[in-house]
């Protein structure tokens, strides 16, 4: 999958996360959160299974974050990834 | 649900609810939302560029999420058309509000604070971390529309006295030349200094967020020139990062805003370990050089005088077919 466009997914509640894309030759990741310190790893982890499984490779990745659960990041990342591969 | 504001009577109750926030209503803006519940407008925000602004909920209905989905669908509008990078001035009591949806503070004077959404400061920072010198350095602020003999002159006598000189480009779009013929006027100006770095400001100095006065077309915004914020930010932020020990600045005979400025430099910076040094202005037949005046004769297609104001290589620019574009709106002549 390659991130052809810019896009965006999800909101700035309590518990969800926002998650922006733009296409780019290199990978970055780069995330904000306000459980950084605890959580930082966890969700850096997830954030690569999801571009691992769906073969992303380069594209700018910003993710800014209220304590969503693994599920919500999933979700939100894949329909971000979704918006921007569309026709 | 968050809805656009549009009619009368959305416009009434914005309005109503941002005064009674103690905030002013304060229009232009790209967007305005809100959100009803049984027909009473209960939050507000707009969105004017990279600014949000106007953001009020009404007492007895604060606590909850009404202010994350106001900010969640201007963001959402703004990245739609464009930006990326957004920003909110607010009271120095109201910060933690909006720490809470991973707003950063970039700087704070008292009696209000700017923050940013995301990263961007240190991103930027990131960005331009191999141009770092170890110091003490020497930077110019300039917007350079265009570039002139009195610009090269101020970076020449800066770049003289100083190990490193940065050279800050407005990157600000609302100056007749676009900032990449600027940018390209500037470079090809002082390719022959080599000590001489050349930065882009992004939004972090003299921009539309931290200077919005400076914009202003006509000049005297009435006494509060708002480049406070600008000049911490500028200090506080900026010159460690870099290394910046003095900041230059051509003396202003014309500009009632830049001379407000440079006088708000002298006072901010060096408190904050940044020495201010103001040179005279660089004059040719009697009057000090200036780009506006620049702008003035190439507007009545002077271009013999133009020519003793500007460096070759803005001449050259000036001249070529993608100058003359910029400023002969009426076609070659």
């Amino acid at each position: 999958m390659k991130i052809m466009k810019k896009a965006q997914a999800g909101t700035m509640q309590s518990s969800d996360l926002m998650v922006f894309l733009e296409p780019a030759d290199a990978l970055t990741v780069t995330i904000e959160s306000t459980v950084l310190k605890q959580f930082g790893g966890l969700i850096r982890d997830k954030v690569d299974q999801v571009l691992a499984r769906h073969g992303v490779e380069a594209g700018e990745v910003r993710i800014t974050d209220r304590g969503a659960l693994d599920y919500a990041i999933e979700a939100r990342l894949e329909t971000a990834l979704a918006r921007a591969t569309e026709g | 649900m968050v809805t656009s504001l549009l009619s009368s009577d959305d416009l009434r109750q914005a309005r109503a609810l941002v005064e009674e926030s103690g905030l002013s209503f304060e229009p232009p803006y790209d967007d305005l939302v809100g959100i009803f519940q049984t027909r009473r407008l209960v939050a507000v925000g707009a969105r004017q560029g990279r600014v949000l602004k106007m953001l009020a909920v009404a007492p007895g209905h604060q606590g909850g999420s009404l202010l994350d989905d106001v900010v969640t669908e201007l963001i959402g509008r703004g990245y739609q058309q464009g930006t990326d990078s957004f920003f909110i001035f607010t009271t120095p009591g109201h910060a933690t509000s909006f720490e809470r949806l991973n707003f950063n503070l970039l700087v704070s004077s008292g009696k209000s604070v700017l923050l940013e959404y995301g990263d961007g400061l240190r991103r930027y920072l990131a960005r331009h971390q191999t141009q770092v010198c170890p110091g003490p350095n020497g930077a110019v602020v300039a917007n350079c529309n265009p570039f002139t003999l009195g610009h090269r002159y101020l970076v020449e006598q800066a770049a003289a006295s100083v190990e490193h000189l940065y050279l800050f480009v407005v990157r600000e779009e609302k100056s007749l030349f676009p900032f990449d013929c600027r940018y390209r006027m500037v470079h090809e100006g002082t390719a022959h200094l080599k000590n001489v770095t050349l930065l882009d400001t992004s939004s972090y100095a003299v921009s539309s967020v931290t200077f919005p006065t400076y914009f202003l077309k006509d000049g005297d915004p009435g006494g509060e020139i708002q480049a406070e914020l600008d000049l911490l930010l500028f200090a506080q932020r900026l010159a460690p990062h870099f290394h910046i020990a003095t900041r230059f600045v051509g003396a202003e005979p014309f500009c009632k805003t830049t001379a407000a400025y440079n006088q708000a430099m002298h006072r901010i910076l060096p408190p904050l370990g940044v020495a201010v040094r103001e040179l005279e202005r660089k004059d040719t037949l009697g009057a000090a050089i200036s780009a506006s005046r620049v702008r003035a004769l190439l507007c009545r297609k002077e271009i013999e005088e133009v020519a003793a104001l500007v460096p070759q290589t803005t001449l050259e620019f000036l001249l070529s077919g993608e100058g003359r574009k910029i400023w002969d709106k009426g076609g070659a002549t």
